[in-house]
């Protein structure tokens, strides 16, 4: 079953500089892909597009077979709950809590607080930040912050996770942890699409990888010939 | 049953987080005290003026009723109307319903009255008493009970009357002032209004602004227009009810430093006119009014920021 599916789509902003030119691909359900490429190649703004923070300028793109053109007002929130997101920067509540910052998804979705508790203790207790449950993020260091991030993209398991350049500020060490965390999604069922420019920790994961450069899709490599690479 | 419990839960979660709102945006206020209060001060300004004015006509209003109620109509009678015919006119207008009171003033009591007139006393001496007394008429000072200006109708139809003084124009032109009056409040009340509003929406842009990030954040995980908009919502309800706190809060100083003086003023006149300041239920429309002013202030910013964030097409 397709996730999600880019039909020939163009992105252009005003002023006419071309993002995307005719990209067209498709996600699986429960897959793991990257997407990489030089600054400027379009990523972010491939990720945008997903969100339903940018419309194409052509094409269509499919989430859940559902064309984002057509979602307007009020749907576009119910899509983006959705769409986990992590970011590099992590995008953190500063004045709220980390069991806070964790808990939004849960609360857009109008769950109820013993239910959210629940859901955000069993979370921070899978990515070991139980014991930082009450800190602000400022007390945190860059990766407990980015787990924090993961943690809240994963919580409602949406039915994609899209993260860009989570890795960027993370030691090896670090970014190989959290590349194992986003790997073991798929085994629930949530798709994930990962934005990096660091090719040795592309090729190491041994995931699909589509390959973006002055926004054309060049190159869409399967882990088998990933690993013939 | 699960849909009904999915409801209950909705429900339960929206309530909670208007709790969180209302909370939240006092927190807000709190944590910045000086520029909370200065944005306060503006409003309850723009507020407390047409107000004031309002109380100020209100009270217009009533003494120009006391002195419109206190107000005689004089029916000067003919040279050849006798002390006896005066008098028995006097009883006769007395029984009449639309009558509160009559006084006779003879020709002998109205020169004792311009006589009690320094200005005047010598005059009556130079033309004699006798000769002033003959040129004077009986006069009928009558106190209508109802509508006076029947009642001076009325009066002029008598056959034993010469003239009847009333003045109707008087009356009129204090109706006319006191209307434009408050019509004059009316339209200061809405371009006041209106200040108040912008100056809402300004402060709660200006909370937008510095809380773009954390916005964007959350639209991002798929908050809805309502989710973001409520806090800022709440934001302008409590400016604008701290602004008419505030604003009733400086009418109510006035009205007690203005009480006291205006009333010995009143006794001097031999009234007993007192200041009056607002009643509970418009105070309680003031509060209410205000607190929706700074509601649609900060909705009409907040619907505008979330117009701008819908995502762009090209």
């Amino acid at each position: 079953m397709t996730v999600l599916r880019f039909d020939n789509v163009s992105k252009q902003y005003p002023g006419g500089h071309a993002a995307l030119a005719d990209v067209s691909f498709s996600v699986a359900a429960g897959e793991m892909l990257f997407i990489t490429g030089h600054s400027g190649a379009g990523k972010s703004t491939l990720l945008k597009l997903i969100q339903l923070a940018e419309r194409p300028s052509r094409g269509a793109v499919l989430f859940s077979e559902r064309n984002l053109l057509k979602v307007r007002g009020g749907r576009i929130a119910h899509h983006r709950r959705n769409v986990g997101v992590v970011y590099q920067n992590h995008q953190l509540l500063m004045d709220r809590s980390v069991a806070e910052n964790v808990a939004l998804p849960l609360v857009l979705r109008g769950m109820r607080r013993g239910e959210i508790g629940k859901r955000v203790r069993s979370i921070l207790d899978r990515l070991g930040l139980a014991p930082r449950e009450r800190a602000l993020p400022s007390q945190l260091s860059a990766g407990e912050q980015q787990r924090v991030g993961i943690a809240r993209a994963v919580i409602a398991e949406p039915a994609m996770l899209v993260a860009d350049e989570p890795t960027g500020n993370l030691d090896p060490t670090l970014s190989a942890e959290i590349m194992a965390l986003f790997a073991s999604l798929p085994e629930r069922g949530t798709s994930v699409l990962v934005a990096s420019h660091d090719l040795g920790l592309v090729k190491r994961m041994r995931k699909r990888v589509l390959v973006l450069d002055h926004g054309q899709l060049v190159d869409d490599i399967s882990p088998e010939d990933l690993a013939d690479e | 049953m699960n849909d009904r419990a999915t409801h209950s839960s909705r429900f339960g979660a929206w309530l909670d987080h208007h709790g969180y709102s209302i909370v939240a945006s006092l927190g807000r206020l709190l944590r910045k005290p000086w520029a909370t209060l200065l944005t306060i001060g503006v409003m309850a300004v723009a507020l407390a003026l047409p107000l004031g004015l309002w109380v100020v006509l209100g009270n217009m209003a009533r003494l120009g009723g006391e002195v419109r109620e206190s107000r005689e109509i004089a029916v000067f009678l003919k040279q050849d109307v006798g002390a006896a015919p005066a008098r028995a006119l006097a009883d006769a207008l007395r029984a009449r319903g639309d009558v509160a009171h009559v006084e006779l003033v003879t020709p002998a009591q109205a020169l004792e009255q311009l006589r009690a007139r320094p200005d005047l006393a010598e005059a009556i001496d130079a033309l004699g008493a006798d000769a002033a007394q003959a040129a004077l008429p009986s006069v009928l000072r009558v106190t209508p009970r109802g509508d006076e200006l029947l009642l001076a109708d009325s009066l002029k139809t008598l056959p034993e009357a010469e003239r009847v003084q009333h003045d109707a124009v008087w009356r009129k032109r204090l109706d006319a002032w006191l209307r434009f009056g408050g019509r004059a409040v009316l339209v200061l009340a809405a371009l006041l209004g209106l200040g108040a509003l912008l100056v809402v929406g300004n402060t709660v842009r200006l909370d937008i602004q510095s809380r773009r990030e954390e916005i964007g954040v959350l639209q991002l995980l798929g908050a809805s227009d309502g989710f973001v908009r409520r806090p800022f919502l709440y934001l302008g309800a409590w400016y604008g009810l701290a602004a008419g706190a505030l604003a009733l809060a400086v009418l109510t100083a006035a009205w007690l430093a203005l009480r006291q003086p205006l009333a010995d003023l009143s006794a001097e006149y031999g009234s007993s006119f007192a200041l009056r300041g607002l009643d509970p239920l418009p105070a309680a429309c003031v509060l209410v009014g205000a607190g929706l002013l700074g509601w649609l202030g900060a909705g009409l910013v907040t619907g505008h920021y979330l117009r701008q964030t819908r995502p762009t097409e090209t």
